[in-house]
C-alpha cells in the first residue's frame, strides 16, 4: 500500500491502462500541460497524438470521441468542468447511448468521459460549482460512476476504461487532494459493486462521492449514539440495489445524501429503489438530503447554504431518531 | 432559385497543382478571391492543365458497366421512395419519413467514389446512401415496416438505418448529428494509419449549426481523412436557404477552416463521382479534409405528409425541366449510346419487380419479439 492523492491515483490508472491497451488516448481541453492536473507528464511518455491537446469545443470533443470508439479505438475524455459537457449533450444523449440499442449489439462506444464536478474550496459559482450526474441517471445506454476516494477512483477508472460502453465518470474536486491508501499491484473494481464504508445497526447512510466523506465523519461524531451504516454505491449506472437493500433491511432507517438537487434527483431514485423492497422493515420514513433547488452562488455564505453539509447532515439524522 | 456556380473550387490544391500555379507566376492565398481576380483566359488554361495533372494521378474513368450500375441504382433509390411515399400515404407506415427525390446522384456519385473500407456517416435522409452503398431494399423496406428482418430488426425506422458491414454506422435524426461523430472516425484513421476515408452526410441546414464548424475546425486543424458531403437540397425543413444562411455558396464557409472547398452540381452524377473521387483521394493520400457542396433539389416536402405548400408556383416544375437527375442521366446515356430504350425500359422494369419483392418480403416479415426490447442497451445485454 502506498498513500496518494485521488488525482494521482486517477493518473496512475490512466498511466497503466495507456501501457496495456494502444487503442487507448487522451483528449480534451489543455489535457498536456493545464487544468486541475490529473494527466500530468502523461504526454512526456505517451506523445501529444495520444494525448491530445483541442479546441475549445466540446460538442466536436465528445462527438469525436464517439466516432473514434466506433472505429475501435479507446477514448478518454476530459471535460474540464461537468458544467461543459451540456455543449455536448446532443453527442452523448442521441448518438453514443444509442449506438449499440440502434445497430442491435453491433456498434459499440467504449469510452469514458471525465468529468469534475461539485463545489470547489473557493467558490466558482453557478457555472463551474454543478453537480449534474443525475440527469445522466435519465438516459438509458450509459454508465455512470462516481469514486469518492483514491482506491475506489483509480480501481473504477481502470473498470471504466475497459468497458464497452460509454461510462461518464465523475469526479469531485474537492476530493482531488483526499489521499488515500492505494495498492502496489494492480487491481480492479467492476462497475455495480457498492461499497459499505462503515458498518453500523441503526441507520443506512447512502452517500455519493464528496458526500462520503462528510458522511464517515458525521457516523464518528454519533457513534457514541447512533450507530451509522455509511454506504457509496460507486457506480449509479449500474446501481448495486442489494447491498443497499439489504442495508436497509437490517437497518429500517435510511437517509440519502448526494449534492445534486434533490428535485428529481439520485437521492429520491435510490429511495424509491430501497423501499419497493424493504419499505415492511422501515422504523421511520425514508430521508434524502441534496442541494437546493437554486443555481450555486458564489459567496460562501450563500454558498453553503445551498449545499450538504455536516451540519445538515447531522440535523437530518437527529429528526429521524426524534419522531 | 440558388444560382449554382458549378466547378467552383479553392484551396484544392495539392503539391505538385500548386507547382503548375506557381510556375505560371499566381500567388496561391489561402482565399478564392485570387481566383476571381485572374483574368478568365488564364484561370481557363490553367483549369485544364490541373485537371490533366489529376487525372494522371486518379483514375477517374467511368466505365459501361459502372455507368449502367449507376443508372440502376438511381433508378432503385426512385423507385423504393416511391413505394414508401404510397404506403405512408395508405395510412401503413408508422413514423416520419424523409425522401431524396432529386438527390439520387449525389448518393449514387459518392457512393461510387468509396472503397469497400471506407465509412460513411449518413442521416435521416438516407434511403439513398445505404441503397447506393449496397444494402438490400428489402432490408430497409422491413425496416421502415419496424420488423426483424429490418435493418436494425425494427429498432429504427426509416431514419436511423445501419449497415455495419458495409461501414455505415448509424445514420443520425439529429440535424447535423453525425459531423462530429465521423470526425472522430476519421481521427481514430490518422491515428491508425489504417488508409481509410471517412465521410459525413448532411444537408445545407446542417451547416448551421455547431457542430459543423467546430467539427471543420478540429478535422482541419489536424489534417483528417474526412470529406464531408453537403446535400444542399435549398430547403433547411420548410425554410428557403436565402432565408436561413446569408453565405452565398456552402463551400465558402470551408474557408474559414482553411479547408478545401467545392461546390457542384448534385444533380450530375458523374460530376458527382469525380469531385468526391478527388477529395476522397486527397484525404486517403494525407491531403486533409474538404466540403463538397452538391446542389440539388428537394422535389418533395421535408418528410412524407408535408406538401411544401410554402415554396413558389411553379419553382419544382421549373427545376424538374432540366435537373431531374435521374432523366437527365438517362438522357445522357442514350445519347452516349451506353443504353438504349429497351434496355432502360429492361431495367426499370427489374427493379419495380425487386421493389414489390421487397414489399412483400417486409409485409410477410415477423415483428420483434416483445422481450427483446432491452436486448443491446448495454453491450453485455
Amino acid at each position: 500500500m502506498t498513500k496518494m492523492m485521488y488525482i494521482e491515483a486517477l493518473r496512475a490508472a490512466l498511466r497503466e491502462e495507456m501501457r496495456k491497451d494502444k487503442n487507448v488516448f487522451i483528449m480534451g481541453e489543455d489535457v498536456t500541460r493545464y487544468g486541475f492536473g490529473i494527466n500530468r507528464g502523461l504526454v512526456d511518455e505517451f506523445g501529444s497524438d495520444r494525448v491530445r491537446n483541442t479546441p475549445i469545443s466540446e460538442a466536436a470533443i465528445i462527438g469525436s470521441a464517439v466516432g473514434a470508439a466506433l472505429r475501435g479505438m479507446r477514448p478518454i475524455v476530459e471535460i474540464m468542468f461537468v458544467d461543459f459537457i451540456m455543449i455536448g449533450m446532443d453527442q452523448i444523449v442521441n448518438q453514443a447511448a444509442k449506438m449499440s440499442y440502434l445497430s442491435n449489439g453491433e456498434l459499440s462506444v467504449p469510452m469514458v468521459i471525465r468529468a469534475p464536478e461539485g463545489t470547489e474550496w473557493f467558490g466558482a459559482g453557478a457555472q463551474h460549482s454543478q453537480t449534474l450526474h443525475s440527469i445522466f441517471m435519465n438516459i438509458p445506454g450509459l454508465k455512470l460512476v462516481i469514486p469518492s476516494d483514491p482506491y475506489d477512483a483509480k480501481g473504477l477508472l481502470k473498470s471504466a476504461i475497459r468497458d464497452d460502453n460509454p461510462v461518464i465518470f465523475f469526479e469531485h474536486k474537492q476530493l482531488y487532494t483526499q489521499k488515500g491508501e492505494v495498492p502496489e499491484e494492480e487491481y480492479i473494481i467492476p462497475l455495480g459493486k457498492a461499497a459499505v464504508k462503515r458498518e453500523g445497526k441503526d441507520l443506512t447512510l447512502v452517500a455519493t462521492s464528496w458526500m462520503v466523506k462528510h458522511s464517515l465523519e458525521v457516523a464518528e461524531d454519533l457513534k457514541s449514539k447512533i450507530s451509522i451504516e455509511v454506504i457509496d454505491p460507486r457506480t449509479l449506472v449500474p446501481l448495486d440495489k442489494d447491498t443497499i437493500i439489504n442495508s436497509v433491511k437490517k437497518t429500517g432507517r435510511l437517509l440519502v445524501v448526494d449534492e445534486s438537487p434533490v428535485n428529481g434527483g439520485v437521492q429520491g431514485e435510490i429511495i424509491s429503489v430501497a423501499m419497493k423492497e424493504a419499505f415492511w422493515n422501515m422504523e421511520s420514513p425514508p430521508k434524502r438530503i441534496g442541494s437546493l433547488n437554486t443555481p450555486i452562488p458564489f459567496s460562501s455564505s450563500l454558498e453553503k447554504e445551498v449545499i450538504p453539509t455536516k451540519e445538515k447532515i447531522k440535523r437530518e439524522i437527529m429528526s429521524m431518531f426524534s419522531e | 432559385m440558388q444560382k449554382i456556380i458549378f466547378g467552383r473550387s479553392f484551396n484544392f490544391w495539392e503539391e505538385k497543382e500548386k507547382e503548375i500555379f506557381e510556375k505560371s507566376g499566381v500567388h496561391i492565398d489561402k482565399y478564392p478571391s485570387f481566383v476571381a481576380k485572374m483574368s478568365s483566359g488564364l484561370l481557363k488554361s490553367l483549369k485544364k492543365k490541373l485537371i490533366k495533372a489529376r487525372r494522371k494521378r486518379i483514375n477517374m474513368t467511368v466505365n459501361k458497366e459502372q455507368k449502367i450500375r449507376m443508372y440502376r441504382t438511381m433508378t432503385r433509390i426512385r423507385e423504393l421512395e416511391n413505394k414508401l411515399e404510397q404506403i405512408y400515404r395508405d395510412g401503413k407506415l408508422n413514423g416520419h419519413l424523409h425522401t431524396s427525390h432529386g438527390e439520387e446522384a449525389i448518393a449514387v456519385g459518392v457512393m461510387e467514389a468509396l472503397s469497400e473500407k471506407d465509412i460513411i456517416f449518413s442521416n435521416h435522409r438516407g434511403h439513398g446512401h445505404y441503397l447506393a452503398r449496397g444494402t438490400s431494399p428489402k432490408n430497409i423496406m422491413a425496416e421502415c415496416y419496424g420488423k426483424v428482418t429490418g435493418t436494425n430488426q425494427g429498432r429504427s425506422g426509416s431514419m436511423y438505418l445501419v449497415d455495419s458491414e458495409r461501414g455505415m454506422p448509424v445514420a443520425s435524426g439529429i440535424v447535423g448529428g453525425n459531423i462530429c461523430v465521423a470526425t472522430g472516425s476519421a481521427l481514430a484513421s490518422l491515428i491508425k494509419q489504417d488508409n481509410i476515408v471517412t465521410l459525413s452526410i448532411f444537408g445545407d441546414g446542417a451547416t448551421n449549426i455547431g457542430f459543423f464548424h467546430e467539427a471543420l475546425n478540429m478535422a482541419a486543424l489536424w489534417n483528417l481523412p474526412i470529406v464531408y458531403i453537403c446535400e444542399n437540397n435549398q430547403y433547411g425543413e420548410a425554410t428557403k436557404r436565402e432565408q436561413h444562411q446569408k453565405v452565398k455558396n456552402i463551400s465558402d464557409r470551408a474557408i474559414a477552416y482553411a479547408m478545401s472547398g467545392l461546390t457542384i452540381d448534385g444533380t450530375d452524377v458523374i460530376k458527382v463521382y469525380e469531385s468526391v473521387k478527388q477529395a476522397v483521394e486527397k484525404a486517403r493520400r494525407g491531403g486533409g479534409p474538404t466540403l463538397v457542396e452538391c446542389v440539388a433539389y428537394r422535389l418533395r416536402g421535408h418528410s412524407a405528409g408535408d406538401l411544401a405548400v410554402y415554396r413558389p408556383k411553379g419553382e419544382e416544375e421549373e427545376w424538374m425541366k432540366i435537373h431531374d437527375p435521374i432523366k437527365k442521366y438517362k438522357k445522357q446515356l442514350l445519347e452516349q449510346g451506353v443504353l438504349n430504350s429497351q434496355e432502360v425500359e429492361k431495367i426499370e422494369k427489374k427493379i419495380q419487380k425487386e421493389i414489390k419483392e421487397a414489399v412483400r418480403f417486409a409485409v410477410e416479415s415477423e415483428a420483434p419479439l416483445a422481450e427483446t426490447v432491452g436486448k443491446y442497451v448495454y453491450q453485455e445485454d
